[in-house]
């Protein structure tokens, strides 16, 4: 069973980066709607979320809401006066609109962070130039290294009576003598790294580059729907605009319908493709 | 390949005055198990990183190394493989999978290749079940597997090891061990280590090669090469029990290689048993260090690391706990030391919570740890820095540092690395000392010297608690040993008695003299009643 996580990196990432950037920078309701019903979908399939973070989504999502039209007075539509201030519908819109796009952008993210494991953003820098990736794969692997080689460091040191007075100074010149330490260390045992990097011939041919992931038939399908429904999407939504001030405006086509069915395909095909596998695989199981 | 040639090769460090290698020649093989042994500094380090062209060193070389009438830099680079001691650096990536890959990405193989061959060398070291692992989350061992594994992708046919297992604890050094001699069989690769764990390596090799000061003294299969060591050796306690036992009662005839042929041994030269007498040392009423029901775990959901132990030591002994991997060894040293705090139970450190003490008072007259890596201990860019305000403590040990003055701390071998960092630890006199696995990467003459040294230590009145893999050296040195699994102490006795009542867990002296010569755990135990009774006979 292929889940959506196990299409190739660069399909998901353009599924899913697509999906961001038409709602980063989009104020149309239908829109924001759509992203965010797609990243709510996608974070729930990919992502294991917890009750706290929904809840943080929604206030976040509320605050949004409130604070726009308390700060923003533009718009001809006078719903109530507050502290002397008019507090308009256009307003409170505008506000529902910009709570939707960050909110939106912000499951979408929350997705793509859950998918997007180190191996398969090395896989997709990889893909760009090999040397990148390399590098980046040793800083993966140096983070922890370093962390844990600070606590021993630490340790260490604290039993050999350094923070002798416990104050501030002395804290400070305790951390220093810690990062002094693990300065060295590096550099010495950089050279064991090097030697056997030589050792295993780096630098001797053109480097290639291996990755775990496959670009098979259906990754190549991902790939083509998610580029083609962002074009489709971005053609469909050329001739829209959507204003809110001073009064909510709209002007669109029959076209601009396209751009919704289109944008809606691409947002929801996360959802679509788990959706699909799960029918698929029980299926598979009753009929075997 | 078919053979390897080293014809009168010298080779000396620029700006040396003695040749680190001289006149080494050396015929070897296809599909040889060749062992290099020799003490810290004869040069087998050089000699080995001669052998692999790309780890240039820099220097002047004299003589010839050649590879079926090729020069050995004419030999395409992976066709020789090398590991080295540290398992940690040596991995360049951060995941298991890309580890392998990478010395093939290096030569440029195409994908398709890479994944196949990828996909046999894991199957054949096991390594399938953490092939999509982070290599920070792997055991030394198997980091150490890795790193023989991402060389042997590139299918080398000659695989040169640096002490490849010192860093190792027993159980990861033996399967180590075993999957060289597997490649060594199976697949007809040359090895040739250096190592100075020659237990299981002798009756694996074909031919043991001995340095001393840069010559090659000694070139013989195994069984030949130990009897060819003069009596008088320093090298003779590199070598396994049995062999050191026939060399200590200066044996005729065959030499026994293992435990099983040394318990024959024992059993041809034996005439009466003469029960050795365990060692009766007052029991010092006044403890050093108690620990009662101590809980301790790293995460809220991992389970105990340090589950309900109690244990106590006495002022005035040498206090062994030995145990395999995770079976909390280390973090009960750092709950003795205070630096992670029990969530239950409470550490006694001279009859006062531990917690009660003012880290000035604690760290200063009252307990000193030496941790597992003594390198975090070295600040400074040499010893002379390095010990200056601590006199004191290079004054409390018996051997004299001052020739290591002017040399960087990290170009000491592990041994001096260790008296060193013993001596700054040491200068805050502490009553009680606390040692992680003091033994890790040292020869056997710098485990001799660090026994002598914490005898020395004992008389002179500091408690010391140590914990280590090493049972020989536990055995050699501790007067109680205590043995943890899973968190708790199972078993605390003397040390004669504890090793001579194990029967997996104890030396090999004891497993040979097990039922045959009553509480005999160490070779001079054995030796003392095989000539004693030969004497008589």
């Amino acid at each position: 069973m292929k889940r959506y996580r196990d299409y190739n990196p660069i399909a998901v990432a353009a599924n899913m980066l697509a999906a961001a950037l038409v709602a980063m920078f989009s104020m149309d309701p239908v829109i924001l709607a759509v992203a965010l019903t797609g990243g709510i979908i996608a974070s729930l399939t990919c992502a294991s979320m917890r009750k706290r973070d929904h809840l943080f989504a929604l206030g976040l999502f509320v605050a949004l809401v409130v604070i726009n039209p308390i700060f923003s007075h533009n718009g001809a539509t006078v719903l109530f006066i507050m502290n002397d201030s008019p507090v308009t519908l256009e307003a409170t819109l505008y506000g529902v609109s910009a709570a939707m796009m960050l909110v939106s952008v912000l499951y979408w993210f929350r997705a793509f962070t859950a998918v997007m494991t180190s191996d398969r953003l090395l896989y997709l820098f990889s893909r760009l130039s090999p040397r990148v990736s390399l590098v980046l794969s040793m800083a993966l692997r140096t983070v922890p290294m370093l962390r844990e080689r600070w606590q021993k460091i630490e340790q260490a040191q604290r039993a050999l009576g350094l923070y002798r007075d416990g104050n501030l100074i002395d804290r400070v010149r305790g951390i220093l003598r810690i990062f002094s330490i693990l300065v060295t260390w590096m550099l010495e045992n950089g050279v064991i790294t090097a030697d056997s990097m030589d050792a295993r011939c780096y630098g001797t041919h053109r480097r290639t580059s291996y990755a775990l992931f496959e670009f098979g038939c259906s990754d190549a399908a991902v790939l083509g729907l998610s580029t083609g429904l962002a074009a489709l999407t971005l053609w469909g939504l050329s001739g829209t605009d959507f204003q809110y001030y001073p009064t909510v405006s709209y002007t669109g086509s029959a076209v601009t319908i396209i751009g919704y069915i289109a944008y809606s395909g691409l947002c929801l095909l996360p959802g679509i493709i788990e959706l699909w596998e799960g029918i698929r695989w029980n299926g598979y199981r009753s009929t075997r | 390949m078919e053979r390897l040639q080293i014809d009168a090769l010298s080779f000396r460090y620029p700006d040396a005055e003695r040749y680190t290698i001289e006149n080494i020649t050396l015929d070897l093989c296809c599909g040889e198990f060749v062992t290099l042994c020799g003490a810290t500094g004869s040069g087998k380090t050089t000699l080995l990183r001669l052998l692999k062209p790309q780890l240039y060193v820099q220097g002047e070389r004299s003589g010839s190394i050649r590879c079926d009438d090729r020069d050995i830099t004419a030999v395409p680079p992976e066709q020789i493989g090398f590991v080295m001691q540290d398992p940690e650096h040596q991995l360049v990536t951060d995941k298991v999978w890309h580890e392998l890959a990478f010395g093939l990405e290096n030569l440029g193989v195409a994908q398709q290749e890479i994944a196949r061959r990828i996909a046999e060398t894991a199957a054949f070291f096991g390594i399938e079940t953490w092939f999509e692992r982070r290599v920070s989350e792997l055991s030394g061992g198997q980091k150490q597997l890795l790193n023989l594994a991402a060389v042997m992708v590139m299918d080398p046919d000659v695989l040169v090891l640096d002490e490849p297992t010192a860093q190792l604890d027993p159980i990861a050094a033996t399967s180590f061990l075993e999957m060289l001699r597997r490649l060594n069989r199976e697949l007809s690769v040359t090895v040739i280590i250096a190592e100075h764990r020659l237990e299981e390596l002798i009756p694996m090799s074909d031919r043991l090669l001995v340095m001393e000061d840069g010559r090659l003294t000694i070139d013989a299969p195994p069984t030949k090469a130990v009897q060819l060591l003069p009596a008088d050796s320093p090298l003779l306690s590199y070598l396994p029990a049995p062999v050191r036992l026939y060399h200590a009662v200066h044996g005729t005839g065959a030499c026994p290689m293992t435990v099983r042929e040394g318990r024959d041994y024992i059993r041809q030269h034996r005439a009466i048993p003469l029960p050795i007498q365990p060692s009766s040392r007052s029991p010092h009423p006044r403890p050093a260090l108690t620990l009662k029901d101590l809980c301790y775990r790293y995460r809220r959901d991992d389970s105990d690391a340090v589950h309900e132990l109690s244990l106590t030591v006495y002022e005035g002994e040498i206090a062994a706990v030995v145990g395999g991997n995770g079976a909390g060894k280390s973090t009960a040293l750092l709950l003795c030391a205070g630096l992670v705090r029990p969530y239950r139970g409470a550490v006694k450190v001279f009859d006062r919570r531990v917690s009660d003490y003012p880290a000035e008072q604690l760290y200063h007259g009252t307990l000193a740890l030496l941790t597992q890596d003594v390198t975090s201990l070295f600040l400074m860019s040499s010893v002379r820095d390095e010990l200056k305000g601590y006199r004191d403590g290079e004054r409390m040990l018996p051997f004299d540092l001052s020739p290591l003055y002017d040399r960087h701390p990290y170009d000491l071998s592990g041994g001096e690395q260790q008296l060193v960092a013993l001596a700054k630890v040491l200068a805050s006199s502490p009553r009680l000392l606390l040692l992680d696995e003091p033994t890790k990467g040292l020869d056997a003459s710098a485990k001799n010297r660090l026994s002598v040294l914490l005898k020395k230590l004992r008389n002179d009145g500091v408690t010391v608690v140590l914990v280590t893999h090493d049972v020989a050296f536990a055995a050699g040195c501790a007067d109680r040993t205590a043995m943890l699994f899973r968190g708790g102490c199972v078993s605390v006795a003397p040390t004669r008695e504890f090793f001579s009542t194990n029967s997996f867990y104890t030396t090999a002296a004891a497993r040979m003299a097990r039922g045959l010569l009553p509480n005999a755990v160490t070779v001079e135990d054995i030796a003392s009643q095989l000539s004693t009774e030969e004497v008589r006979a």
